[in-house]
């Protein structure tokens, strides 16, 4: 590979021919694709892509910065609540609402970045774990949201443009994910980006050049959050209702994993991960439609198991893949495209 | 020439298909009617999952005696995991897939208003929500049709005869923090304030708590002579289980979710016994007459004994039981087929709505279900069963009729 | 004042469990430096399996219980052996995820088997009884609990201290190059330790299924016995039992005197506060990263 010489060829896009043509072809395939699939796909693509966008917040937080959170499904929640809340309540306009619930979702990722900058590992997961089943306690007592009886969410309208389909929600879904994903990987290049890596490889060391460690590593879990708010700002309006019991802890635990198995540190791993898991949680519930595969599983069940506890084999499916993809490759899904990449680059030697 | 022939032949199966389709009503076709639902198989909710199970059990039971109108029923259901992420892609799958002519049942609040939209937008039926929310009939929507006996109704007549029946003044409540749990308080605050009472202490159960001592603490300390439980079967075992060993002896009741005798016994080791619950059907407390006993595994309704031979016994898994939560799946759609016979050979959605409407005093296994013709300012239209009685569990596993049927009242949501 | 102390007492009654939650999660944090997710899933299909030799197979008690925690031994050692062990280059992060896996995919086990209905475990000792000391009352299944949870910590006490194995754990714990220097098979003291955990975890899993089995009764005393583990300072055996013990009174104060519906979560503020002042817990020597 060749060396970066300036600033500007390390932020440029297009670094070459090959690139610019994928990612056109990316671009131009994103955009038919909802046209030639037929509309429960567009729905799992849209779907993903709500993963996608609280994950790179994630990977951000995790990857980049070497923290821990097994509390995010608090932000999105408080996202998610805090978009509905302020179109229905403060009657602003979508696209103010949605980044201004992300802010506040940011404001108490900051919050939460305080007692976090004395903590670390396991410390800090279970700080984290508890801030996110605590704050769905808080909103269910909240009246205005909702309390446990859960909360509408309004029509969908920006301007004169009503988005009723899954169509028109992944015209909408798609851009900003492709901007936050685009920011986020310009942010890596920044000083805010070198500042959090600096963090995560040694923190004094990082302080000793100069890092405000208060500063990046509150920093960063607000952007994490703003991220993560966005995600649940969106997820609202896919699901049209929300109660506090959806962001459960088992969702944090889902959004980490999906960051750690896409691969951490990297703007792909996160995409991958979060796409791929999440199609899983999707689709798992099929398997036992497979030919062949499912009869065999009915006939396990009915022999040494139990029929009517047959849909857990989705769990334990699950549950393999993460293991094998760990065990195979520290790296996850990044780290196993790494390798395939070297090895045909190599081949045959 | 051959090719010729072979695209003009093409082409005319594509224009039968065509006018076939556009004739019959999606989800119908000759011999079969598709039906979907969903229900949690596996996660946390997963014992709600015999709902569905049970009414595939049923399905296969018409099926085998011959179908409706010469048509089989083929049922659709998948596990959401209570997640309504999942709820939402399973129904689009379905729908645009295989394309269900109408959904039945269908477990929890939130997996339901996901889907909800999508399922009045394109007009499909949906019938029997497994889940006594108010979210389905207030607003009613013209093809949704509730047949779950709200929880509120549950609390009014447990109050009534706790307060008029037994004379307890000293009322207590254990609710679910969510819709379920709130309804009973609701229900339990408005037929309390009749009698100028007021209930001695609320106390929310989160369902991740397994740990029940400081609930108990606060019922003994308010000195409570009844306590309701708007919990699920679990935190009843442990409730009770928690209120014996610290000597705090109440009396106990319960709604329709812990009416299964036989299985609220085994897991509270006998402790279930005297628990008063209401019921909203699987017997018929007219037939058997209050103070006498009913074992449910020995079903007098005769209708109930005949699913038993005929859809458990046939149908159902090795591992299944014979529980409220399977008959429950079986009573929810009962309507439905009664509609589905009553339409006759040329099947579309609205004239399924139609019959639906004419349904008054409909008895299957439940309780009566009734409903009007859509009007969107009364909810009464969609609401189909009003009416629960109550019964005591007993040592023995059965239970003792306690009341006849009853018709509770319908408090509205505030806005 | 009664009730202070009766609610203090039942805190002391709810923690012993989290304890034995807690020093198994503490003894695999020790060996192999992980959040040990898999904690509770650990003890469910144990738990499970003494269920069915006691119901399905009618085996007596002094039987069943023995049989299941050898069970449980072997289980914690498989699991390390043949998974955890085989992580490439592996770090934290990936280490959790592979926790997590093996928590699905036992749970998925146990759920695929049993199915998903509530069940009582049969036990020598009722539940519903209760010993009465004054006006408190505690229920002789907590009382067993607690004396368990005591006895427990006594034996690893002993074990750590006078036990061949128990220094070699030790030694592995404190400077695994040195300890396979000096001749210690590091590996297989890190099988037993997991074997261990398992066995203590199932333990806490036996004294909780007489009140309610379920596919996922173990998840709130894992997390339980996890936040008392940190608050101990998660390398501190006696630490993680103070801790549990600190979680299940407050919980109870909190519940009984402020709010019952934030009572499941007092915990975790708790120990947030407590982090501010100690970020490694009560117990542990605070680590000072050196340059």
């Amino acid at each position: 590979m060749d060396m970066k010489r300036d600033y500007y060829e390390d932020v440029q896009f297009f670094t070459s021919g090959a690139i610019t043509f994928w990612l056109s072809t990316l671009v131009i395939g994103l955009t038919l694709f909802p046209f030639v699939a037929k509309n429960y796909y567009v729905y799992v693509a849209n779907y993903m892509a709500i993963n996608v966008i609280v994950v790179i917040g994630l990977n951000l937080l995790v990857g980049y910065t070497g923290q821990i959170s097994m509390g995010h499904a608090g932000f999105f929640a408080i996202g998610a609540y805090g978009t509905v809340a302020l179109m229905t309540h403060a009657h602003f306009p979508f696209l103010l609402a949605l980044p201004v619930a992300g802010l506040i979702a940011a404001g108490f990722g900051f919050l939460l970045g305080l007692p976090a900058l004395r903590l670390e590992g396991p410390y800090l997961a279970i700080a984290t774990l508890g801030f996110g089943i605590t704050i769905t306690q808080i909103i269910g007592k909240i009246k205005i949201l909702g309390e446990r009886q859960g909360l509408h969410a309004p029509e969908l309208t920006i301007g004169p443009w009503h988005l009723n389909t899954d169509r028109d929600f992944y015209f909408l879904l798609i851009p900003i994910t492709i901007f936050l994903a685009v920011l986020a990987r310009n942010l890596v290049h920044t000083k805010v980006g070198r500042a959090f890596i600096a963090i995560r490889d040694a923190d004094i060391a990082a302080e000793t050049m100069g890092v405000n460690l208060t500063f990046y590593k509150t920093l960063a879990f607000a952007v994490s959050a703003f991220y993560a708010g966005v995600g649940g700002g969106l997820y609202a309006f896919v699901l049209r209702f929300i109660e506090p019991e959806l962001f459960s802890l088992f969702m944090s635990v889902m959004f980490l994993t999906m960051a750690v198995v896409g691969g951490l540190g990297s703007m792909m791993g996160p995409i991958a991960g979060a796409s791929l898991l999440a199609l899983l949680d999707l689709q798992l519930r099929n398997i036992l439609g497979i030919p062949y595969i499912g009869e065999w599983l009915e006939a396990l069940s009915r022999n040494y198991f139990s029929i009517t506890g047959v849909s857990n084999i989705q769990m334990i499916v699950f549950g393999s893949i993460l293991i094998a993809i760990m065990l195979f490759e520290p790296l996850g899904i990044y780290g196993i495209w790494i390798r395939t990449k070297k090895y045909w680059k190599m081949w045959p030697y | 020439m051959k090719k010729n022939l072979l695209s003009v032949f093409a082409v005319m199966v594509m224009i039968l298909g065509l006018v076939l389709t556009a004739s019959a009503e999606e989800g119908v076709t000759d011999t079969e009617i598709h039906i979907g639902q969903w229900g949690p198989q596996t996660g946390p909710a997963a014992p709600w999952g015999a709902v569905a199970r049970g009414t595939d059990a049923y399905f296969k039971m018409i099926n085998a005696e011959g179908g409706i109108h010469g048509r089989k029923l083929v049922h659709h259901y998948f596990d959401d995991a209570y997640n309504p992420a999942k709820t939402l892609a399973g129904v689009k799958q379905l729908q645009e897939d295989i394309g269900m002519f109408a959904y039945v049942s269908g477990v929890g609040t939130a997996p339901g208003l996901a889907v909800k939209d999508y399922l009045m937008e394109r007009k499909i039926p949906w019938l029997g929500p497994s889940a006594g929310s108010r979210h389905w009939i207030q607003p009613p929507n013209k093809y949704l049709f509730n047949s779950y006996p709200l929880y509120l109704g549950d609390a009014q007549l447990l109050c009534k005869y706790g307060h008029e029946t037994m004379g307890f003044k000293k009322f207590a409540i254990a609710y679910q923090n969510d819709d379920y749990g709130k309804q009973g308080l609701e229900g339990a605050q408005k037929q309390l304030d009749k009698y100028g009472l007021k209930l001695v202490e609320q106390i929310p159960v989160n369902v991740a708590d397994t740990d029940m001592k400081p609930h108990i603490m606060k019922f003994k300390k308010a000195e409570a002579e009844a306590v309701l439980l708007f919990v699920g079967p679990g935190h009843v075992a442990r409730l009770i289980g928690t209120g014996k060993a610290m000597k705090f002896n109440p009396q106990w009741f319960s709604t329709t979710t812990c009416g299964d005798h036989p299985l609220m016994m085994a897991i509270t080791k006998g402790l279930y016994a005297g628990t008063i619950s209401a019921a909203f059907g699987m017997m018929d407390p007219g037939a058997i007459g209050i103070g006498n006993k009913e074992d449910t595994n020995n079903p007098s309704l005769p209708l109930l004994a005949k699913y038993k031979k005929e859809a458990f016994d046939k149908f159902a898994a090795k591992e299944e039981r014979w529980g409220m939560t399977f008959t429950a799946g079986i009573g929810y759609v009962e309507p439905f087929v009664e509609a589905l016979k009553r339409v006759g050979r040329d099947l579309t959605r609205e004239k399924v709505v139609a019959e639906m409407e004419k349904i008054k005093n409909f008895k299957g296994i439940m309780g009566n279900v009734s409903y009007a013709p859509f009007d969107p300012n009364d909810p009464l239209c969609r609401i189909g069963q009003q009416e629960v009685f109550l019964v005591r569990a007993e040592a023995d596993g059965t239970s003792t009729i306690l009341t006849d049927w009853f018709t509770t009242d319908f408090i509205p949501m505030e806005k | 004042m009664i009730e202070f102390l009766q609610m203090v007492l039942s805190g002391i009654a709810v923690g012993s469990s989290y304890a034995l939650m807690g020093l198994g999660m503490v003894l695999i944090y020790k060996a192999s430096e992980v959040p040990n997710f898999v904690q509770g899933e650990m003890a469910l299909l144990p738990v499970f399996i003494a269920y069915m030799l006691l119901s399905s197979y009618g085996l007596p008690y002094y039987i069943a219980f023995p049989v299941t925690l050898i069970f449980a031994f072997f289980l914690g050692g498989i699991l390390e052996f043949a998974v955890l062990r085989r992580a490439k280059e592996p770090n934290v992060l990936g280490l959790i995820i592979i926790t997590i896996g093996m928590e699905m995919l036992l749970l998925g086990f146990v759920s695929w088997k049993f199915g998903a209905d509530q069940r009582a475990m049969p036990f020598p000792i009722s539940s519903y009884d209760s010993i009465i000391i004054g006006d408190i009352f505690i229920s002789t299944l907590d009382m067993l609990t607690l004396v368990v949870a005591l006895f427990i910590m006594l034996i690893l006490f002993l074990f750590f201290r006078f036990s061949k194995i128990g220094v070699a754990m030790k030694a592995t714990q404190q400077n695994e190059n040195a300890a396979a220097l000096m001749g210690i098979k590091t590996n297989q003291i890190r099988m037993i330790t997991w074997g261990i955990s398992a066995a203590v975890g199932s333990v806490a899993g036996l004294l909780i299924a007489p009140v309610l089995m379920e596919p996922y009764m173990m998840w709130d005393p894992m997390l339980k016995g996890f936040a008392g583990a940190v608050v101990g300072g998660m390398t501190s055996l006696p630490g993680a039992v103070f801790g549990a013990y600190i979680v299940g009174v407050v919980e109870h104060l909190f519940g009984g005197y402020v709010s019952i519906e934030f009572k499941s979560v007092v915990a975790f503020v708790v120990i947030v506060l407590v982090l501010c002042f100690k970020p490694s817990g009560l117990f542990a020597r605070h680590y000072v990263k050196k340059v």
